[in-house]
């Protein structure tokens, strides 16, 4: 009935399930802590410096589709747009969304526009200027987001989702015209150019609780505990390989190839 | 131009952009107009490639994936046509070929009018074949894998697939002896092993921008990969097999480029460090 | 649209989906084998369809922008709505793999999409220069290492100086390897949870639209 070769690995798939479901309920009850991360705290300094200058903030999700393998960081991008919104319309500033994605739209227009319902400040909300779709090819994108950096200067760049190659173009651009940035991607390939380049960087799964951390979500907290669970039996697992490698057993190897 | 620091350490510190680009650009084109001939190691990871192909039994076939943008072409294009060079001088082999990035196969177009097949005896539905762009990535992979021919039934110019003797006996993953995959895409890499390495054990050679290597060796370390290369080192590539073109001619660039950022890091740290020892004399 | 169809439908369905292929891939169930097959199909067709449904979305915003004569940006929409029309013609009339098609593609798209990813060299060249200093001990740390990757990769230099290699073999091969495992781990749990929470119906952002009263269920 089970396939060769991926017993432990189904194995580990469904405790990984019972964490992150488990821990979902639980959080109902009793939110999990974080810790600090410096990336997030810094939003409010980022749009307070935005409002001082007179200047708008821009924030991307990279590139990638919802439907695509890439889409939890996406999601994760979208979570933090809604705080950020919220934040921006608070201190009166303008913040503009560059999408790369068609699909994403409608969905950016629901969480901005919640987000400035909750700041108080429904009207100041507008969507054909705040949502620029600006292409789904990936250098035309880069390049229309180059050309806006130029021409409207932000104060504050905001980048968290899944980024390709055009992550540095953005980088060096937005470092050019003098604004504060904030990048996040899970895709190893780009973070370097991030950690050299911008002042605040949130590394692989960090951007996964980013949303968690900002919202205080009972659903994407728990999540994220499940996964911190995922993540210590991965440690334990390696810890107790290397001894028993180095004792000369080969029994973990032999257990993940079951 | 850009701002710039004051005095001489100052200056020195902050060279304006425009000043580095400039350089840089004169770098570029000098070797491009005149190569230099510096020598070009040949890698393990390069032999190991070379050495992974010519161990194929004849009449095996091989899936290759396009899957890169024109964007990538200057880099991964000579690497491929390299690759197309060994394939087709050992003969005997049968490269099928599709794409998961929708530039693809008019890509495909150039490296193949770059390697001209019928100097080897190739003969398109014969030895090679791409049988076009499928959307889905990893979904098209892994559909591909299970049935080729459920996937796609035409080639990228849309004739039956079933008029040609290469398509013989070509079912799904099970009929490869080898894949090969040139991508500026991590979803394509990694896809690969998620989708034809784990359940299918094909061996896998993957050529990818430079950049995208350090993020790609843990499949290689892990043995997923067989042998991982960028496409810088299409040059060395060349020099294996004997057949210098834009590869070869690129690695002059690459050492002057290499070396000229290695400078201006170095100036750059001189010219802190000499900020910091001048503030400090100033200081007293 | 009801709710059901809006919200407790799409759930159902990709539930189903999600289970039947994580059946096919872990577990010897005879009949999964094809149906997954064909919903890998129809994963195909609608991908597909989405790069048409891109393309209509264009045309929609920039004729808006042409209508509008929205200062700045009308005449490039013009001309881009131009060159979509142009390439749709010609693919359509003569082929997308026809001399006429690669032509247009090799002198205008692949000509400039090579060009901007070349831009990214001169983008680098200004952040080594200006990042890559020795600061404080972690500045230095980077500062070395990535002065040792841009050595090895200098081909003459690599044979110039040999001892670089196994130094770049060993940096690529343990602290590199080990940093992006690590991260690797992380990203992979997370696609897990995304995939535990849509299947359940916690995450709603694929349902597009939705009131937050909506997406609580």
């Amino acid at each position: 009935m089970l396939v060769a070769g991926r017993i432990f690995a189904l194995g580990m798939l469904i405790a990984l399930w019972v964490f992150i479901i488990g821990c979902m309920e639980m959080a109902k009850k009793k939110l999990p802590s974080f810790r600090k991360l410096a990336g997030l705290d810094a939003l409010p300094e980022m749009v307070g410096r935005a409002a001082e200058m007179n200047r708008p903030v821009h924030y991307t999700t990279g590139l990638g589709e919802l439907t695509g393998t890439v889409a939890p960081q996406l999601v994760a991008g979208l979570a933090v747009l809604g705080y950020v919104s919220e934040l921006a319309a608070k201190y009166g500033v303008k913040i503009v969304y560059s999408v790369y994605q068609a699909q994403v739209m409608p969905l950016a227009t629901e969480i901005m526009r919640e987000a400035y319902i909750r700041a108080g400040k429904p009207d100041a909300f507008n969507a054909e200027d705040q949502i620029r779709y600006l292409s789904g090819e990936q250098f035309a994108y880069a390049t229309a987001v180059q050309g806006f950096a130029e021409r409207e200067r932000p104060a504050a760049n905001i980048m968290i989702g899944p980024f390709y190659a055009e992550s540095m173009m953005f980088s060096e651009t937005f470092f050019r015209i003098g604004s504060i940035q904030l990048a996040g991607t899970a895709r190893g390939y780009q973070i370097p150019f991030f950690a050299v380049i911008c002042d605040y960087l949130l590394i692989g799964e960090e951007i996964y609780a980013a949303g968690a951390y900002l919202s205080k979500d009972p659903v994407q907290c728990g999540s994220i505990q499940g996964q911190d669970l995922g993540k210590l039996i991965a440690w334990i697992l390696m810890f107790v390989g290397v001894l028993a490698t180095v004792a000369g057993s080969s029994i973990i190897n032999d257990l993940l190839k079951a | 131009m850009s701002k710039q620091g004051t005095g001489f350490w100052g200056k020195l510190e902050d060279v304006p952009r425009e000043i580095l680009y400039a350089i840089l650009l004169i770098v570029f084109i000098i070797p491009m107009l005149k190569p230099v001939g510096f020598p070009v190691p040949i890698s393990d990871a390069v032999k190991k490639w070379h050495a992974t192909i010519d161990a194929l039994p004849a009449g095996s076939a091989i899936m290759i994936d396009f899957g890169y943008s024109g964007g990538g072409e200057p880099e991964l294009g000579p690497m491929a046509v390299a690759v197309y060079h060994h394939i087709f001088r050992k003969g005997g082999l049968k490269s099928i070929t599709m794409s998961t990035s929708l530039e693809g196969p008019l890509l495909w177009d150039k490296v193949i009018a770059e390697v001209n097949p019928a100097k080897y005896g190739a003969k398109y539905g014969v030895d090679y074949i791409h049988i076009g762009y499928i959307s889905g990535t990893e979904t098209a992979m892994a559909a591909v894998g299970k049935d080729l021919r459920a996937t796609t039934n035409t080639d990228y110019k849309g004739a039956s697939l079933d008029q040609y003797p290469i398509m013989q006996g070509i079912k799904d993953a099970s009929s490869f002896k080898l894949l090969i995959c040139y991508t500026t895409g991590g979803d394509q890499s990694e896809g690969w092993v998620r989708q034809w390495y784990t359940p299918y054990k094909t061996p896998y050679l993957l050529s990818v921008i430079a950049m995208m290597v350090p993020t790609m060796l843990p499949y290689q370390k892990a043995g997923q990969i067989v042998s991982l290369t960028s496409g810088a080192q299409a040059g060395e590539m060349e020099l294996l097999l004997g057949v210098p073109a834009r590869g070869i001619k690129s690695a002059d660039v690459i050492t002057l480029t290499h070396l000229l950022v290695f400078a201006f890091v170095v100036m750059g740290n001189i010219a802190y460090y000499g900020r910091k020892a001048s503030e400090r004399a100033r200081g007293g | 649209m009801s709710l059901f169809v809006r919200r407790q439908l799409p759930i159902v369905l990709v539930f189903v989906a999600a289970v039947l292929v994580m059946a096919d891939y872990f577990l010897k169930i005879p009949g999964t084998g094809p149906v997954v097959k064909d919903l890998q199909n129809w994963g195909i067709i609608l991908t597909a369809f989405s790069l048409g449904f891109g393309a209509v979305n264009l045309f929609y915003l920039h004729t808006r922008h042409i209508s509008r004569r929205t200062p700045g940006q009308w005449p490039f929409s013009t001309w881009l709505l131009l060159m979509i029309v142009v390439f749709t013609i010609v693919g359509v009339t003569m082929g997308p793999t026809g001399p006429q098609y690669s032509w247009l593609y090799n002198s205008s798209y692949f000509a400039l999409s090579a060009t901007v990813y070349s831009s990214l060299g001169f983008y680098m060249t200004t952040g080594c220069y200006r990042a890559l200093r020795a600061r404080n001990a972690e500045a230095a740390l980077l500062l070395v290492v990535g002065a040792i990757a841009l050595l090895r990769n200098a081909p003459a230099v690599a044979v110039g100086v040999p001892i670089i290699i196994p130094m770049e073999a060993w940096l690529s091969a343990i602290p590199t390897t080990s940093a992006q495992r690590g991260i690797m781990i992380g990203a992979s749990l997370g696609a897990i949870a995304l995939g535990v929470r849509t299947m359940i119906g916690r995450e709603t952002g694929f349902l597009g639209r939705l009131t937050e009263a909506e997406r609580r269920g």
